[in-house]
């Protein structure tokens, strides 16, 4: 009995330990954000009365329309291609020794020990005119001149693809982990052929990891602005770029605010879908069962 | 109850905990451009003084200014803001008044950069170094007589290859010298020509750099574009191939200073820390480190004849009074610059 209170004093603890670090550090900032974003521009003040919606008919202005779709473009092609590389990655790491599979994921995760503004500067440094990857392409003869890397699009997106990848591949992993091998053995037994069997079997099942790796690789890139402003050459290309040029040079913190509340909302509803979709794949997937 | 003041006591509850936190011990907090003092004098001063020294560093004026507004003018001893932007926070309440008889090196100050507009009696404000921007070049890559004035970089073949510093006022100081204009003017008339001729030079950006806009031009992704002087002494020492020029329309010029926050908690460390800076032999190598004029005349003595010649650092009378200062525009105005520079940045 005193054991169980003991552990009911601590659940309590845990729990408004939790409660208030949420409520301050993530519930009231964000609350000021929405509050701030109602209210009106002042050059003295940061904002001031009276409350006010221009700040959400601004960032539906036109100007705001090029940004916008050039991050949709941007975030989208990095989240093709984490998916492009991260899909194989995960279902290698499946296959493999419970060993071989601890040192690879090991070897993911470790640069992620270092600050990732560093890593891009060192992306920076490989992308340049007389950086690695301009050396190799002008030595062996691809190219007579090095080309332009650095400040392009292309820079960006890599920048973004090697930052974010490991998003990607942890959830996938998940997915393939939970996978039934005896259902690919039961496919191969009745015929399935190896294609067959990926896009019946392993493919619907693997679907929560693909649209989870997916939801948190797209949204994240399109607030990255480090990446974008060392990379792509400080223009503003992600909406990142936009909302942090409002708070630290223009100081329209109103506008800025409501930049940054459009974004969330934008995330919601995306959250929202994949929760929709989840909710349709497994019920497929209980389908699937059933027939089999 | 204005958003503001609720964030200032929330800014000001975290400063009263680091307050607790920091030990009583003397202690400066100095808050600077990146790469604007020389390596070691920091530690000289504590050495000299017993005051401990924390340094940060910004970027840009607005960010300096941001932060300094969101503490209520707290938080930092020392800030290195630009002539305009002393006018600016001065008439805001956010600088102290600097009690000239702490410093007794000032009599060590060319009384021609002293009691300038921005800071009639330099009430609010000491200068620490002047410069200008211009035109950044690599002269392997590019023919240094080909290019003569700020219209060249508007010429098609520069397309995707230009540098320009991340700064609104400097790049529409650019076209307003090109359109025969004031650096300062408040004219939404002439703003409007500069932008419109701005966006016609976008699609020859490259890349926008005021970190530190030498190091595109060293890595050899930029031959041309924007640059500060003081960026090309310090890359000439590994690349003498980098070059400055002064473009025909005039070059800007620009006054950094120090300045001490309205409700800085180390008022009387922050004059020892300017006083320190002003001898000749520390501002002589402030010269020398970051490649920037000094205001300090009995430094000048202390250079060496190269240095003192030189006309990256030192331009003649001639070019300073073709050059313009920048000056504050006011709030409308400077709104006005953002919102085009936004759309500038955005429309590429």
């Amino acid at each position: 009995m005193k054991a169980f209170i003991a552990n009911l004093n601590f659940r309590r603890l845990v729990i408004t330990l939790t409660i208030s670090w949420l409520s301050i550090f993530v519930l009231l900032p964000h609350l000021m954000v929405v509050g701030t974003s109602f209210l009106t521009a002042d050059a003295d003040n940061f904002a001031i009365w009276p409350i006010t919606l221009d700040n959400y008919l601004k960032v539906l202005d036109d100007t705001y329309a090029g940004v916008f779709w050039d991050s949709l473009v941007l975030s989208g092609i990095t989240t093709v291609i984490a998916l492009g590389i991260g899909y194989p990655f995960a279902f290698l790491l499946s296959r493999m020794t419970p060993a071989l599979r601890a040192i690879l994921l090991f070897m993911m995760v470790i640069p992620f020990w270092t600050n990732s503004l560093i890593r891009i500067y060192a992306i920076k440094m490989l992308l340049g005119k007389k950086g690695l990857f301009n050396l190799v392409l002008v030595s062996t003869g691809i190219v007579d001149k090095p080309v332009q890397l650095l400040y392009t699009d292309f820079a960006v997106i890599f920048g973004l693809v090697y930052i974010l990848l490991p998003f990607m591949v942890l959830p996938l992993m998940a997915s393939f982990d939970k996978l039934d091998q005896s259902l690919l053995e039961a496919g191969k037994d009745l015929g399935a052929n190896a294609f067959h069997r990926f896009r019946h079997i392993i493919l619907p099942l693997t679907m929560p990891g693909v649209i989870a790796g997916c939801l948190i690789v797209f949204l994240p890139a399109m607030g990255m602005f480090y990446v974008a402003d060392l990379l792509g050459g400080a223009r503003s290309l992600l909406l990142g770029n936009v909302i942090k040029n409002q708070f630290l040079v223009a100081r329209d913190w109103p506008f800025g605010s409501a930049f940054s509340v459009f974004l969330i909302v934008l995330m919601g509803l995306l959250l929202w879908l994949y929760y929709k979709a989840n909710q349709y794949v497994q019920k497929q997937g209980g389908m699937d069962d059933q027939n089999l | 109850m204005t958003l503001t003041s609720l964030f200032r006591n929330v800014s000001a509850a975290a400063a009263l905990l680091a307050a607790v936190a920091a030990n009583a011990a003397d202690k400066v907090v100095i808050y600077n451009w990146s790469e604007y003092i020389p390596d070691g004098v920091l530690e000289e001063f504590t050495e000299a003084t017993g005051i401990e020294v924390e340094y940060n560093t910004y970027e840009s004026n607005e960010v300096m200014y941001s932060k300094i507004k969101i503490q209520n003018a707290k938080g930092y001893d020392i800030v290195v803001p630009s002539s305009y932007y002393i006018s600016k926070m001065a008439r805001e309440g956010l600088l102290a008044k600097i009690d000239q008889s702490k410093l007794s090196n000032l009599k060590h100050l060319d009384t021609s950069l002293l009691n300038k507009p921005y800071d009639k009696g330099n009430q609010y404000s000491i200068p620490y170094t002047w410069g200008s921007t211009g035109i950044g070049i690599n002269t392997d890559e590019i023919e240094k007589s080909s290019i003569t004035s700020w219209n060249d970089l508007w010429d098609s073949k520069w397309l995707g290859s230009l540098l320009l510093t991340d700064d609104v006022r400097e790049v529409f100081q650019m076209a307003l010298a090109i359109q025969g204009h004031s650096a300062n003017t408040r004219d939404p008339k002439e703003i409007e020509q500069a932008y419109q001729l701005l966006k016609t030079l976008m699609p020859n950006v490259l890349t926008f750099n005021s970190d530190a806009p030498r190091e595109p031009y060293m890595a050899g992704d930029v031959n041309l574009g924007m640059i500060w002087n003081g960026e090309v002494i310090m890359a000439q020492e590994e690349m003498p191939e980098i070059d400055y020029i002064y473009p025909s329309e005039g070059v800007i010029l620009w006054v950094d200073s120090f300045a001490i926050p309205a409700n800085a908690e180390h008022k009387d460390a922050a004059h020892q820390f300017i006083n320190f800076m002003l001898r000749p032999e520390i501002a002589a190598r402030t010269v020398d480190y970051i490649g920037y004029a000094t205001p300090n005349k009995d430094a000048l003595e202390l250079l060496d004849e190269e240095t003192r010649n030189n006309p990256i650092i030192f331009p003649s009378q001639a070019i300073i009074s073709k050059g313009e200062f920048q000056e504050d525009v006011g709030d409308e105005a400077t709104a006005l610059y953002n919102k085009y520079w936004e759309e500038l940045k955005t429309s590429m």
